[in-house]
């Protein structure tokens, strides 16, 4: 069954795969290892159960995070995928810091798909958030544990012994233990359920510019990505897949195909009931990857395609357009918005156009599946391992202690990696052909079959009172729902698509939000910062626009709605249940502070700004622009203030948020999917353009010196991005942007 | 089928493949130096790039019969360890983020430091904007250039 999170990814996780202990043991891939002792700290259940190898190594593992061997040698395990976020640098460095080890003792290891760790996924910038707890028990349990092996050995009491730098010492003598002197001894004890963690002004670790840990095989070509996996007798599958969302194949020819060096046969493969599985495709599966991808072009395919053939961007844009003018579900309905807007004269309203984006990660959709009768071995790059193995165990029939998931490194995510289709596909194909199959996408079918950014239109109308005070707020919004299109009977269709408690939500006295969504075949997922890679430009610009209505400077218009009493505001999205207007009007005045925004611009510069509250952090950005002839807009450089609270690795953490406002500029400035005959239009780099360094600005980023719990990084530079850029653009032209990506020479545009 | 000579990383091996076959795929699939990334197959992104004849290359684009004439260096040829200057450069400024298009970044950037020991701001964007970075590393590896270049990264 799909469990599907407030932030609507189904992981994959269900715990009672777990089975019995023995089958933990098995999915661990650690029982090589000499002892290993407790589970995690989220299953008591099986926590203390102690298990003899009859190997007899004396290694120590007080749980599923990490390994001393009596060699000395300390391995981390990290939990999660490795998408680009640094969560394998991160979560290791957290445990390291409670281990009371220096971070070149340690190695770091990919852990594999294994229950004992929870839910391993990477989605909703939660890595670190949500497994902070316990991974410092992890490493403060294991070095509590340590610290009782080295007082017990020396016979003193434990108030005498402390741990550093991988030795125990005592406090009344020079001498000292070496964590694999004690590993042994500490195996044999209990583990520490509830250990003392580290007081965060002692941290040595957490908080460090610690550089990633694959860097070296990165710049060396040696890290494996999911592509670079090369299982013994493995073959390569490229499919043509219906262009046509929803299509199925009437008949095809593939005798051309045969005869290409290389190929060794096709096999065709039917659409799976879910649309978040399969669809329709004839795949070349051959020795190598150039045979399959001209294998694929000598196919003939007669496509059937019913539903989905007339859908385009004018058969949405009709959807779109009668939904704007028509009542949706009210999500939200503060004081009487109709009373309002009757009673003011400053009525303000405008209409906003959000476009298909697609992910186009650098690595190319692709996966391996060996399946054979006892087992699945399986190896790739995806966000969501939980899902491959549910998907293997559908298709086969097998327990999931039968199949093994290995995370390879994963070349971008950005929210595409939450839908597991190509690892469906990989798995179809190898028990069809009961061998290692690994399928590999080119870029064509990445940006032809991807799960899209939804598209949407939206309506907002606001009003000043005589004193020009925000007091009403009308936000009508329609979309291709990606809930909707995951589960055509999605009960809340407008999830991830907008938040009925975000800003100005519960600032203004009468305010109403209501939701339409669009039915539609084109495939919809995900996308870095769901909904709110469209709602942050939604409200960031119109807040700009009542701003300039009221004559007044944006950023004080925005602190007087925030108000100048700090409150902590009811949030029940992903990230809440509240966030805290103190934070958010803090990376405010910083920002401003920051960007000397009470000074007047440089000649010929433009300003514009944006904040924003998600998942937990807080970001406020400044976009400078100048406009270079005729119409190119160039961004100088980006200013950012975040509070994400207790910051783990600052390398990461800037790198990340830098990261993210690049990505926003990217796709406001030149990004869109466009529908046409039931199909994605663009098809390469060509046609959906990334940008590229010559366009990249300098990007200042500040982080709030906090010591409030972590928060996610990976997602939340980027949504203010767009409307700070299309601020800045009103401040340059004059004119309002009100569709996207922005194009300064489209009459329809600004 | 036709046998080619191809010299990679100063050694030359033998390759059996279609004329047509791209460099990119020899490389991967018949030679198992699986460093040079696909990312776009037509050219566009970089992430394939090697150096033919000491020039930046889209190996993707780049047919084994047009290969077989030069001198090709791959990420494995660059050095063994990582101890080239600008593989240095990178791991001192914590450039990468997934990591995927950092092999085609630094060998465009390695090939643009040969011909230009101080490359300006200029020079660096021009001949690192067929470079596609998905993760927006950019600034790093504008910095990471300026370190090697300082370094002395042509090595």
């Amino acid at each position: 069954m799909k469990e599907m999170s407030k932030l609507g990814i189904d992981t994959g996780f269900a715990p009672n795969d777990s089975l019995n202990r023995r089958d933990f043991l098995k999915l661990s891939g650690l029982s090589s290892a000499g002892l290993l002792l407790g589970i995690s700290f989220l299953n008591s259940k099986i926590a203390n159960a102690k298990i003899l190898d009859e190997t007899g190594e004396k290694n120590f593992e007080p749980s599923v995070y990490l390994k001393i061997g009596s060699d000395g040698k300390i391995i981390i395990f990290s939990k999660n995928p490795e998408i680009g976020q640094g969560i394998k640098t991160a979560l290791p460095q957290i445990i390291a810091e409670e281990l009371e080890v220096r971070w070149d003792q340690i190695e770091v290891q990919q852990g594999l798909l294994d229950n004992r760790f929870g839910a391993q996924f990477a989605g909703g910038s939660t890595g670190v958030k949500s497994n902070f707890d316990t991974v410092r028990k992890a490493g403060a349990a294991a070095r509590e544990m340590l610290v009782e092996a080295a007082s017990r050995k020396w016979q003193i009491s434990l108030d005498k012994c402390y741990a550093k730098e991988g030795f125990v010492l005592r406090n009344d003598s020079q001498e000292k233990l070496s964590y694999g002197d004690i590993a042994e001894a500490a195996s044999k004890l209990n583990v520490r359920e509830n250990p003392k963690l580290k007081d965060r002004k002692d941290y040595k670790i957490i908080g460090q510019a610690i550089p990633g840990v694959d860097n070296k095989k990165i710049v060396t070509g040696t890290v494996e990505f999911g592509l670079d996996a090369r299982p013994k007798g493995m073959l390569v599958a490229v499919i043509e897949r219906c262009p046509v969302y929803g299509g199925t194949i009437k008949s095809y020819d593939d005798s051309a195909t045969l005869k290409i060096a290389g190929v060794i046969q096709t096999v065709k493969l039917d659409a799976s009931k879910d649309a978040t599985q399969m669809g329709a495709g004839i795949a070349v599966v051959a020795k190598n990857t150039w045979a399959a991808m001209k294998g694929r072009k000598a196919l003939k395919i007669e496509w059937e395609n019913p539903a989905g053939e007339n859908e385009s961007d004018e058969s949405l844009n009709a959807q779109f357009e009668k939904n704007i003018s028509s009542k949706g579900e009210v999500l939200r309905d503060d004081g009487n918005v109709d009373d309002a807007f009757a009673n003011t004269k400053k009525i303000h309203e405008a209409t906003f156009e959000a476009p298909f984006l697609a992910h186009a990660p650098m690595e190319p959709m692709n996966y391996i599946a060996d399946v054979r009768a006892d087992g699945v071995d399986l190896w790739g790059p995806t966000q969501v391992p939980g899902t491959v193995r549910r998907f293997a165990a559908t298709l086969t029939g097998l327990t999931p202690d039968k199949i093994k998931v290995r995370m390879t490194r994963v070349g971008g995510g950005f929210g595409r990696r939450l839908m597991a289709d190509y690892a469906y596909e990989a798995i179809s194909l190898s028990k069809a052909l009961s061998k290692p199959v690994q399928v590999v996408w080119t870029r064509e079918d990445d940006l032809q079959h991807d799960y899209f950014r939804p598209a949407g239109m939206y309506k907002i109308k606001a009003a000043l009172d005589e004193n020009n005070k925000l007091v009403a707020w009308h936000l009508k919004s329609s979309s291709t729902s990606r809930g909707r299109f995951s589960d055509p009977n999605h009960k809340t269709p407008h999830a991830t698509e907008v938040f009925p408690d975000g800003f100005p939500a519960g600032f203004i006295p009468h305010f109403r939000m209501e939701y339409l969504p669009v039915t539609s075949k084109v495939p919809r997922g995900a996308w870095r910062a769901p909904g709110h890679n469209v709602t942050a430009w939604l409200d960031q610009t119109f807040i700009d626009e009542m701003a300039n209505l009221a004559g007044k400077d944006p950023v004080a218009f925005r602190l007087e709605v925030l108000g100048e009493e700090d409150k902590l505001m009811p949030y029940s999205d992903h990230g809440g249940p509240v966030y805290s207007t103190k934070r958010l009007k803090n990376v405010i005045k910083l920002a401003a502070e920051k960007s000397n925004w009470n000074k007047p611009t440089p000649k010929g510069m433009f300003r514009g700004f944006a904040a924003h509250f998600m998942f937990g952090a807080y970001v406020a950005e400044v976009v400078t622009i100048s406009i270079s002839s005729p119409n190119t807009i160039k961004v100088e450089n980006v200013v950012a203030v975040v509070d994400c609270g207790l910051v783990i690795n600052k390398s990461n953490a800037l790198n990340q948020l830098e990261g993210g406002i690049i990505d926003g500029l990217s796709a406001a400035l030149g990004q869109a999917v466009h529908i046409e005959n039931g199909r994605a239009k663009e098809s390469n780099f060509d046609d959906y353009k990334l940008l590229r360094m010559k366009d990249a600005p300098q990007v200042d980023v500040h982080l709030v010196e906090s010591n409030e719990d972590p928060e996610g990084l990976g997602e939340m530079s980027l949504p203010p991005i767009p409307a700070a850029l299309s601020n800045a653009v009103f401040a340059a032209t004059g004119k309002h942007v009100r569709k996207l990506p922005i194009q300064l020479s489209d009459k329809g545009n600004t | 089928m036709a046998t080619y000579q191809l010299t990679i990383n100063n050694q030359s091996v033998s390759v059996e493949a279609e004329a047509d076959t791209p460099l990119l795929w020899v490389l991967r699939d018949e030679l198992d130096l699986k460093g040079t990334k696909f990312g776009c197959g037509k050219g566009l992104c970089g992430a394939c790039t090697v150096h033919l004849n000491g020039n930046a290359t889209r190996s993707c684009s780049l047919p084994i019969a047009a290969a077989a004439k030069g001198k090709i260096t791959t990420i494995e040829g660059l050095s063994k360890d990582g101890s080239h200057p600008v593989q240095q450069a990178w791991m001192e400024m914590d450039v990468p983020q997934c990591g995927y298009c950092q092999v085609g970044q630094i060998m465009a950037a390695t090939a643009l430091l040969a011909k230009k020991p101080n490359p300006t701001d200029a020079d660096i964007e021009t001949a690192m904007s067929g470079n596609i970075c998905r993760c927006g590393t950019y600034p790093r590896i504008k910095k990471a250039i300026k370190v090697a270049a300082a370094k002395g990264g042509k090595s």
